[in-house]
């Protein structure tokens, strides 16, 4: 039995419930990640979000970069806090008094970033052709076109850049006694 | 024909709120890691904007996804440098907390 | 691995159909390169091996280079010469900058020179430096100057240009303070490069002013904007002066002169290819490459000649009483170089080109000669210290004493043809002063070389008695030979006959818009006319230089020079002090700086200082106030971050839409 073009009942097409549902599920994971009490469930949740960012990506004809976010940062860099929050939390640090004491002035600038977000949007006029409809799935040849082309250089510089990351990395994090920590997070990296 | 997810808007609508969000709680957070988880909150928001301004304006077209290759591989060197700081102070001062990082202060 | 890619990529898409350069031709700048890499990464462990690698490098370098350097001279390039697009450097809106490499018979003229003294400059020093520690490091240092050097040659966008422009300064500065854990190379080092800093300031300044009126430094498309007219009047004189400040500090000429005699503290193998025969050209290489834009300008021009002409004259009345043999060269290159910018600024553009070849050849000559005879007795700079070494050293005084007669101008060596055509197109053109000038110091550079060959060679020996002077191995005899070659035969190959020689026909088409925008036309030479003539006088006087030099210097004349110098004491004095340029310097940067710096102390501490002090418990308070804000934690910064963003693009909504 093919699918109906939208949901029933609801009448919205599946493409924007997949929308709502992922953008739903990234803003409610950020908030958790922002407003949570418990730091390991911070960590948690922004895998949540950020595989629904992965989604998002899907839905804009991304696959390879959804691939990478997976990889990079829900295999990687979210790993990578989660050690890192273990090693980091003793008996001392406070469970609670999440926030700074300048709280509400940075949610009062947050709010005030967020205006200036719609105020850009409502204001439209992108000086360029914009395109409506659905991307097409198929956008990993234009990227390594741009890839491998125009930004080559960029690519590289970003591949020393990391490079020298992990140098870095390393270095930082074995100061006081040779390479225990340090080491045991570039492997983790890796 | 959808009406949300084929336009540019809802995208950047999306992007502009977990920036806002990212930025509030490397603002207010007390905790240096949940400083730099608020951070990659924020490169993903950009992400998402950069990528959807690849897939929705034609002169962009495949520039986005290269654009935020590129990000995805500076994120990962910030995480790495951040994470590798945090625990080297975390060493020295025993804790976590940044408000209580105020040696340059004195 | 991914430049070499791109490389590769650019080389195997074909370009414009006509005038491409081959394939190879990238290579001339990978193989120094490679070479600096490579010696830099692994030198050490070769130790006494490490020149293998970067001698191999520049010999493979300069035989592909006379691969296309002879054809681009003998103008089988085209007119426009031949170029190849390797990749786009920086792509930022409507402005590129492309990275791509052109040969055409003016490169060819430079190549011809930078390579071949390179070349021989890489044998010598296997035996010059070979008893240093930093040998591995100096060889590096060598490869990293080829690279740049080529680099500001081939580029065919002053971006490029400007980036190999201070990559040249930079070699010179490590090569300069190769000793540095002795004093005076690492000061000497500093000057070169903070003097240099100040020429290229106007250079950077120039390259502005081309992209602000242009949108492009793609060189061919500079110059034709030019041709059609497109900068004139002021707009094209400042643009022209700015960027001949660059040129001004990279071949020291005056007043930022002061760095090159003070250079001579490096090895002097770095002194014959950087100072001498390579490096100091690249400010004459640029000014005759942005010919058209010159031309376009009559006052640039006469700053051009007159500044040109003015060095050269101060230049020979200094090296007359220098006592330091490499400092005699020093000046003395100063001295034609500076010729060879009176040259461009008459609009002699071919013989300024011709006698940079020349002079690269028997200047590195010399320069490498000296440093045989100090590497003979022992590390004396001191040509009173000397004397009487021609029996001891006779190939280095045989090459040296060629190297002489070719700077002295007399024929049928090199230096005659280019000095000549210079002086000819001078006098021809209508600048009479800059011939009779340029006449002068014709005759007293045939002097002063004279007086150096005489107080080295000739004569009786003061050397120390411990000191035996001993020929040099012949790694370093053999590039004073084959330097000795060009310096004897390259004036006849390229400049014979006169005004119609292969380096007029290669040239000429290069510099054909800026003779057109000048007017000038080349009329027919005559031996039995004017041009006899002007042969003629400056031969003579070249004759008239060498025969003073030789008749003073030939024996000990101790008491007769010491009679000459008694009656010019306020001329000698001068001229020993180097017309106290250097203490003018100080006097005025230093000393009046000082003062002025003292007397705005004093106006601090009692009129600032007394206003503040009055205002000073609110100050105190209000700094306990904001002592405050200075919290010491980072979210609070970060804050102030986000406001100030916040606050910019509010600022940007309101202004911009």
């Amino acid at each position: 039995m093919p699918l109906p073009d939208t949901l029933p009942l609801i009448g919205i097409t599946w493409a924007d419930a997949l929308f709502m549902l992922l953008g739903g599920v990234a803003v409610a994971g950020a908030l958790g990640v922002v407003l949570g009490r418990d730091i390991i469930r911070n960590g948690l949740l922004l895998i949540l979000t950020l595989g629904a960012i992965a989604g998002i990506y899907v839905m804009l004809g991304a696959a390879i970069l959804a691939g990478a976010q997976v990889l990079v940062y829900i295999g990687a860099i979210s790993v990578l806090i989660l050690f890192a929050i273990m090693l980091t939390q003793s008996k001392a640090a406070p469970a609670k008094l999440n926030f700074q004491t300048q709280a509400v002035p940075a949610a009062l600038i947050s709010a005030l970033l967020a205006l200036i977000f719609a105020v850009t949007l409502g204001g439209g006029g992108w000086n360029a052709t914009v395109f409506d409809g659905t991307p097409p799935p198929e956008g990993t040849r234009g990227a390594a076109d741009a890839l491998f082309g125009p930004y080559l250089l960029a690519f590289e510089v970003a591949s020393v850049l990391l490079l020298a990351a992990v140098i870095g990395g390393i270095y930082l994090a074995s100061l006081p006694r040779a390479g225990q920590i340090g080491a045991e997070e570039e492997e983790e990296r890796r | 024909m959808s009406m949300i997810a084929g336009h540019l808007e809802p995208y950047l609508v999306l992007s502009g709120l977990l920036f806002s969000i990212g930025s509030f709680g490397f603002l207010a957070r007390r905790n240096a890691i949940s400083m730099l988880m608020s951070v990659e909150i924020m490169l993903n928001a950009v992400n998402i904007a950069v990528v959807a301004f690849g897939a929705f304006v034609p002169a962009l077209a495949g520039q986005g996804i290269a654009f935020a290759m590129l990000i995805i591989a500076v994120a990962a060197a910030e995480a790495t440098v951040g994470l590798a700081i945090i625990i080297a102070i975390y060493r020295n001062r025993k804790t976590p907390l940044v408000d209580e990082y105020d040696t340059m202060r004195q | 691995m991914s430049l070499i890619t791109a490389l590769i990529r650019a080389a195997s898409e074909s370009g414009e159909p006509a005038a491409v350069l081959p394939e190879y031709a990238p290579l001339l700048l990978l193989l120094p390169l490679g070479g600096f890499l490579l010696t830099a990464a692994i030198g050490r462990r070769l130790g006494k091996l490490a020149h293998i690698v970067p001698l191999l490098a520049i010999v493979a370098t300069w035989a592909l280079s006379m691969s296309l350097a002879v054809p681009a001279l003998l103008g089988d390039l085209g007119e426009a010469g031949a170029s190849r697009e390797l990749f786009t450097w920086i792509a930022s809106g409507d402005l590129t900058f492309s990275m791509g490499i052109h040969v055409d018979a003016l490169t060819g003229a430079l190549l011809l020179v930078v390579t071949t003294v390179g070349a021989l400059v890489h044998l010598y020093s296997v035996g010059y430096m070979s008893h240093d520690p930093g040998y591995w490091r100096f060889f590096a240092y060598l490869n990293l100057f080829m690279f740049s050097m080529l680099l500001l040659v081939l580029a065919s966008n002053l971006l490029v240009v400007f980036a190999a422009w201070e990559l040249v300064g930079l070699s010179s500065y490590l090569l300069i303070g190769f000793w540095y854990t002795k004093r005076e190379p690492g000061l000497a080092a500093k000057k070169a490069f903070i003097t240099n800093r100040v020429g290229d300031v106007g250079f950077a300044l120039g390259l502005m002013g081309l992209v602000a009126v242009f949108g492009t430094l793609d060189i061919p498309t500079v110059l034709a904007g030019v041709a059609a007219g497109e900068l004139t009047g002021t707009a094209a004189t400042v643009i022209a002066l700015l960027i001949f400040c660059g040129a001004v500090g990279k071949s020291a000429q005056f007043p930022l002169h002061v760095w090159l005699p003070d250079a001579m503290e490096g090895p002097t193998p770095v002194s014959a290819l950087i100072h001498a025969a390579t490096m100091v050209n690249a400010g004459v290489y640029l000014v005759a490459r942005m010919s058209p834009l010159f031309a376009a300008s009559p006052e640039a021009m006469l700053v051009v000649a007159a500044i040109g002409i003015f060095t050269a004259i101060f230049a020979a009345s200094i090296a007359f009483t220098q006592t330091d043999i490499k400092r005699v060269l020093a000046f003395s290159t100063l001295s034609q170089l500076g010729y060879m910018f009176a040259a461009l600024g008459v609009g002699a553009w071919v013989p300024a080109i011709f006698h940079l070849i020349t002079h690269g050849f028997f200047k590195g000559l010399l320069f490498l000669g000296s440093g045989s005879v100090i590497h003979a007795v022992d590390g004396e700079q001191e040509m009173p210290k000397m004397g009487g070494l021609a029996k001891k050293i006779p190939i280095t005084y045989a090459t040296m004493l060629i190297g002489t007669i070719a700077i002295a101008g007399l024929p049928p060596l090199a230096g005659f043809w280019s000095k000549d055509e210079i002086l000819g197109e001078a006098f021809k053109f209508g600048y009479t002063w800059v011939w009779l000038v340029g006449l002068v110091v014709a005759g007293a550079t045939a002097f002063y070389m004279f007086r150096l060959m005489g107080l080295t060679f000739w004569g009786k020996s003061r050397i120390r008695e411990d000191v035996h002077p001993h020929e040099s191995p012949w790694t370093m005899t053999l590039p004073l030979i084959l330097l000795a070659i060009p310096s004897i035969g390259i004036g006849v190959l390229l400049g014979f006959p006169v005004a119609d020689g292969i380096i007029v026909h290669g040239l000429e088409p290069i510099f054909h818009t800026a003779n057109e925008m000048l007017g000038h036309e080349h009329a027919k030479w005559q031996l039995f006319g004017i041009d006899g003539i002007l042969m003629l006088a400056s031969v003579t006087v070249a004759s008239i230089g060498t025969a003073i030099g030789v008749r003073l210097f030939r024996s000990d004349n101790g008491d007769r020079i010491r009679a000459i110098t008694a009656r010019l004491q306020p001329l000698y004095v001068g001229s020993k002090g180097r017309w106290f340029f250097d203490d003018l310097n100080d006097l005025i940067f230093v000393r009046l700086g000082g003062r002025v710096a003292h007397a705005a102390w004093w106006f601090d501490r009692r009129i600032v200082d007394g206003a503040v002090n009055g205002v000073g418990a609110l100050t105190s308070s209000g700094g306990r106030g904001l002592r405050q804000i200075q919290t010491g934690r980072v979210q609070n910064y970060a804050l102030g971050i986000a406001l100030g963003l916040a606050a910019m693009a509010i600022a940007y909504l309101v202004i911009g839409s």
